[in-house]
């Protein structure tokens, strides 16, 4: 009640503001007459009583101001007012105004680049999805490992047997394959790549999903005795490939040589529970075994391929779903000991990466938000530098509204309005740049990667942004504000000109040397990360790159026998090696470098028994000519032959470090080594390659065997004389031609390739290398705006010293010498912070040490050199300044 | 010139001026005068609190004013006691009550 007739009054005045005053100034007057009247009733005169009730009261207009700011209508309208005073404030200065927005928008828009991957990594959840914050994760942990490796997902038996139907925390629990499946759609007889995801039965009603067209997959359908297979279309796909087909249920799709029948198309916006992952197609995790023809998939209890989402029941907790599913997974082990297990299992709230993966995401975004946050920093340091000048030329404004009586929380709130009307607008700036950057950044991902990241500008970069921005325009503005609101009225009424010195602007230079030291870190930083970068580029991956394409083909994923497999591959041998400038064709299981990895344990035959001798080495397979086309020279021995490949010939050739671990110093030439946990396990060695790199460019020696049998999955390597690109179509065209229904993945030259590699180096550099050119740019303008601030106070003195005989290089000279000085002041504070920074990006630098003296010395003398620039311009008109002018206004 | 009102424990004036409406309904100057003579002189609330408090009462809706004519013609604002800031003032009065003997209680201790 009492509220809402609050409320009421304060519009009341705020709106019939002057009808209130009316009234207000009415009361008071009879106040005043009432009072005045009983004073001649005392027996004063009328001009003495009148007198004396003002002294007595204090003045009306006293009064009124006590009682008028009294309501929160006061505030609101006190704000008003000095927002648009402040508006006046800043259209009289549009230079420097749009100067110090475009600073700061810089800052607020990089950061809400950064945020808005951060909520559409971490914190956005899955779209069109019911009550998203119901869902959980469910993730078998093992407490012995650390990190990712300690987490599982579920097996096929785990889900059937255990999770699904036996937990009392859950509405329900589907599940569904965590790897993308890259299948061969054969469209009237030509092979098209298209993703697939492989779901439970129950993965769509339990999310509350709906197809726009025909039915969802259902329990039924996940049967592996199910007749018929069946996928639900996804609605990009549908649009893109079958424009829109209507009349699409019931018809089938070939898909990896097996018919599915359509039964639905997922509605817009709907793209599964994993980021950067839009599925074309979703089929019942019981096909599982024909799509990647891998036998017994179901069955295996050893296969953890599924992750687990449950949605919990309406006011159970998340504590009580894990301690579910940890006796749930004691329950497995209680029945089935032969596993030797020995796991735990554990549950955690649902977003678009799985909870083991998000530690990382988490750890890289947060190094960018530093980064980036250390650049707004900067631009706050310049904004409020700036009003700090601008704060001290209108004392004399000041101090008059002062002498009318505002307070001093008046006058702090009238400036704390203009810096965060200033900050707003470069907010607002900074969203239309984060909405135009954040695509960009996108841009950088290899071309290979599977990946669709939606960067939408939502509610919360919104909030984020806001936030932001309110804090810089506080933090900016408080200072100045302060400082403007300590006046002192006599010396500052009178027409004084304010000596100007080093004393007088110590918190401006405060401020220049603390921006000087944020920017010596991050341009250190980011010098170690560019040169890093450069070296990693060069660092020889042990093959050739250029001249180089790479296709991958799975003829088995079709159901081909293994003759047809040869068959297949003779063929494009023979038509890849016919094409122009081609010079040697071969194949391999995987290229190094890549995500796919094998690993094995080898010792000498001879020293079978001893196990502190079996060697962990990774293994690949390749096709005769291999060496030949990436450019590999083999430095003992000789290549495999057909022959070899095709017997299935007990051979093998290794790399140095492995021939160096096995056979210290002594011929490898014709030594056997056994492949420890194999039934076929021993090779004669036949050759010796130079060590290369195999997992990442960092790594050190790696040993590695290679074999000539390769499985039906291979990627064709082909090197040509010319210009690698222009294969690729051709390439293209003879696979077409050999077999229609074969599609490659990753077709690509090999520097494209290599770009997979090198992506979070170079993305990081590239960033860095951004934030630190923006924190020179933005300390430039600021070194030069406080130089320039100095030298237009001191034009009186400056005056004075030409009068009394200065060189103009004497002039010169002192302006130099204080911006030099604050440089190094700043660069003594950063060069230290830089020391220990560059430890914490230590472990992502390539073939560069945290400690490179050339870095350290590069960054201080850029920034020396900068400085004197930035002085030059003040210094030079510092010098032209004419004694008769400057002492004129004496 | 010595402010009489700044010795008026926080929040008491609102209690005061409650009273004063309890025997009458007053105007602003009213008030005024009558809390200086029941209390001998020794609180003069200045005009500034005093509509001040006047305006936070009639906000509350403890009070209502109502323009009417004074004895010497003139218009003033009157205030009168509500239903609700009755009760305000009786529930005041008894914490008042309390608390000043608990504070005696104190200071007669020592």
């Amino acid at each position: 009640m009492s509220l809402l007739r609050n409320i009421r009054t304060g519009l009341r005045s705020l709106f019939r503001r002057k009808q209130v005053d009316r009234e207000l100034d009415e009361e008071l007057c009879a106040y005043l007459e009432m009072q005045a009247a009983e004073k001649i009733r005392e027996g004063m005169s009328r001009k003495e009583a009148v007198r004396a009730v003002r002294l007595e009261r204090g003045s009306l207009d006293g009064a009124k101001e006590i009682v008028r700011s009294g309501g929160w209508e006061s505030v609101v309208d006190t704000l008003w007012r000095d927002l648009l005073f402040a508006v006046r404030m800043l259209r009289r200065n549009p230079g420097s105004t749009a100067a110090v927005v475009i600073a700061l928008a810089l800052g607020i828009g990089l950061n809400a680049t950064v945020f808005s991957f951060v909520n559409a990594l971490l914190l956005r959840p899955p779209t069109g999805v019911k009550a998203p914050e119901q869902l959980r994760e469910i993730w078998i942990h093992n407490p012995r490992d650390s990190g990712a490796q300690g987490y599982l997902p579920l097996t096929y038996p785990d889900y059937l047997y255990y999770y699904r139907d036996h937990s009392k925390s859950f509405q329900g629990i589907l599940a569904y394959d965590g790897d993308p499946h890259l299948v061969i759609w054969n469209r009237s007889g030509e092979g098209q790549t298209v993703l697939g995801q492989l779901v439970s039965g129950n993965f769509f009603s339990l999310l509350g999903v709906n197809a726009v067209l025909g039915r969802t997959i259902s329990a039924e359908d996940d049967q592996p005795a199910s007749p018929q297979p069946v996928v639900v279309l996804g609605y990009g796909f549908w649009r893109r490939h079958l424009g829109s087909d209507s009349t699409i249920l019931g018809k089938t799709l070939m898909l990896n040589g097996v018919n599915y029948s359509v039964i639905g198309v997922a509605p817009p916006g709907f793209t599964g529970l994993l980021v950067g992952f839009e599925p074309d197609f979703w089929a019942p995790t019981a096909v599982v075994e024909q799509i990647t023809r891998d036998k017994g998939r179901l069955s295996n209890w050893h296969g953890h391929w599924l992750i687990a989402i449950g949605r919990l029941k309406p006011g159970a907790s998340t504590s009580g779903a894990r301690a579910e599913a940890s006796v749930l997974e004691h329950q497995i082990e209680k029945d089935h000991p032969d596993l030797e297990r020995n796991l735990d299992a554990t549950v955690f709230p649902a977003t678009l990466i799985p909870a083991p993966y998000r530690i990382y995401v988490s750890a890289f975004t947060g190094l960018l938000m530093a980064v980036f946050g250390f650049v707004l920093l900067i631009a706050c340091a310049n904004v409020a530098s700036f009003l700090l000048a601008r704060a001290t030329g209108r004392t004399r404004e000041m101090a008059v509204r002062s002498a009318l009586g505002a307070g001093r929380g008046r006058l702090i709130q009238q400036m704390l309005v203009e810096s965060t009307l200033l900050s707003s607008l470069a907010g607002l700036l900074g969203l239309i740049l984060a909405y135009c950057t954040a695509p960009l950044l996108l841009a950088l991902k290899p071309a290979s990667l599977p990946i669709t990241l939606s960067l939408p500008i939502d509610w919360r970069v919104l909030v984020f942004t806001v936030i932001v921005s309110m804090i810089c325009g506080v933090a900016f503005g408080l200072t100045p504000a302060l400082r403007s609101a300590k006046v002192q009225l006599a010396s500052n009424l009178k027409d004084e000109t304010q000596p100007a010195g080093f004393r007088k602007s110590r918190l401006r230079s405060l401020l220049m040397a603390g921006e000087v030291a944020t920017c010596t870190v991050l341009l250190v930083c980011a010098t170690l990360c560019v040169r890093s970068l450069r070296n990693a580029s060069s660092i020889n991956p042990g093959f050739n790159t250029q001249h180089v394409i790479a296709a991958t083909l799975d003829p088995g994923s079709l159901g081909y026998s293994d003759a047809q497999v040869r068959n297949f591959y003779e063929q494009l041998s023979e038509h890849v090696r016919a094409l122009p400038g081609v010079t040697a064709v071969s194949f391999t299981n995987h290229l190094p470098l890549g995500p796919a990895r094998e690993h094995t344990l080898v010792t000498d035959a001879m020293r079978l028994g001893d196990k502190k001798d079996w060697q962990p080495i990774d293994r690949l397979r390749v096709s005769p000519g291999y060496f030949q086309t990436m450019g590999i020279p083999l430095l003992r021995g000789r290549d495999f032959n057909s022959s070899e490949t095709e017997a299935g010939a007990s051979v093998a050739i290794v790399n140095e470090t492995l021939a160096q671990r096995l056979w210290k110093n002594q011929d490898p030439l014709g030594r056997r080594m056994n492949f420890i946990y194999e039934e076929k396990g021993a090779a004669e060695v036949i050759g010796v390659v130079p060590t290369g790199k195999y997992r990442t460019l960092g790594e050190d020696s790696v040993p590695v065997v290679f074999l000539p049998q390769i499985g039906a999955r291979r990627t064709l390597v082909a090197r040509t004389s010319g210009d690698p690109a222009t294969l690729l179509g051709s390439v293209r065209r003879e696979i077409h031609s050999v077999d229609p229904n074969i599609a490659p993945t990753d077709l690509e030259t090999m520097q494209q390739y290599m770009s997979l590699p090198l992506f979070p180096a170079r993305t990081l550099g590239l960033l860095l290398g951004v934030s630190g050119l923006l924190a020179l740019v933005l300390t430039t303008i600021g070194l030069f705006g406080v130089i320039s601030y100095i030298v237009s106070q001191r034009t009186h003195e400056i005056g004075v010293r030409v009068a009394l005989g200065a060189r103009r290089s004497d002039i010169l000279n002192l302006v130099v010498r204080h911006g030099l000085f604050l440089t190094v002041v700043g660069l003594v504070v950063g060069l230290g912070m830089a020391f220990g920074a560059a430890q914490l990006v230590s472990s992502l630098l390539y073939g560069v040490t945290p400690t490179d003296p050339t870095t350290f010395i590069a960054v201080a003398t850029v920034l020396c050199v900068v400085t004197v620039l930035a002085c030059y311009l003040p210094a030079r008109r510092a010098m032209r300044v004419d004694p008769m002018i400057a002492l004129r206004y004496e | 010139m010595p402010d009489k009102s700044s010795d008026l424990v926080q929040g008491t004036l609102d209690m005061l001026v409650l009273k004063t409406l309890a025997l009458e309904p007053m105007h602003g100057y009213g008030i005024s005068v009558r809390i200086e003579q029941m209390s001998k002189r020794v609180f003069r609330p200045n005009a500034g609190s005093l509509f001040l408090a006047i305006q936070r009462l009639e906000r509350d809706g403890l009070i209502d004013g109502e323009w009417k004519p004074t004895e010497n013609n003139r218009r003033a604002k009157y205030y009168v006691l509500t239903q609700k800031g009755r009760k305000r003032l009786s529930s005041e009065t008894q914490e008042w009550g309390r608390q000043a003997a608990a504070i005696a209680r104190i200071l007669e201790a020592s």
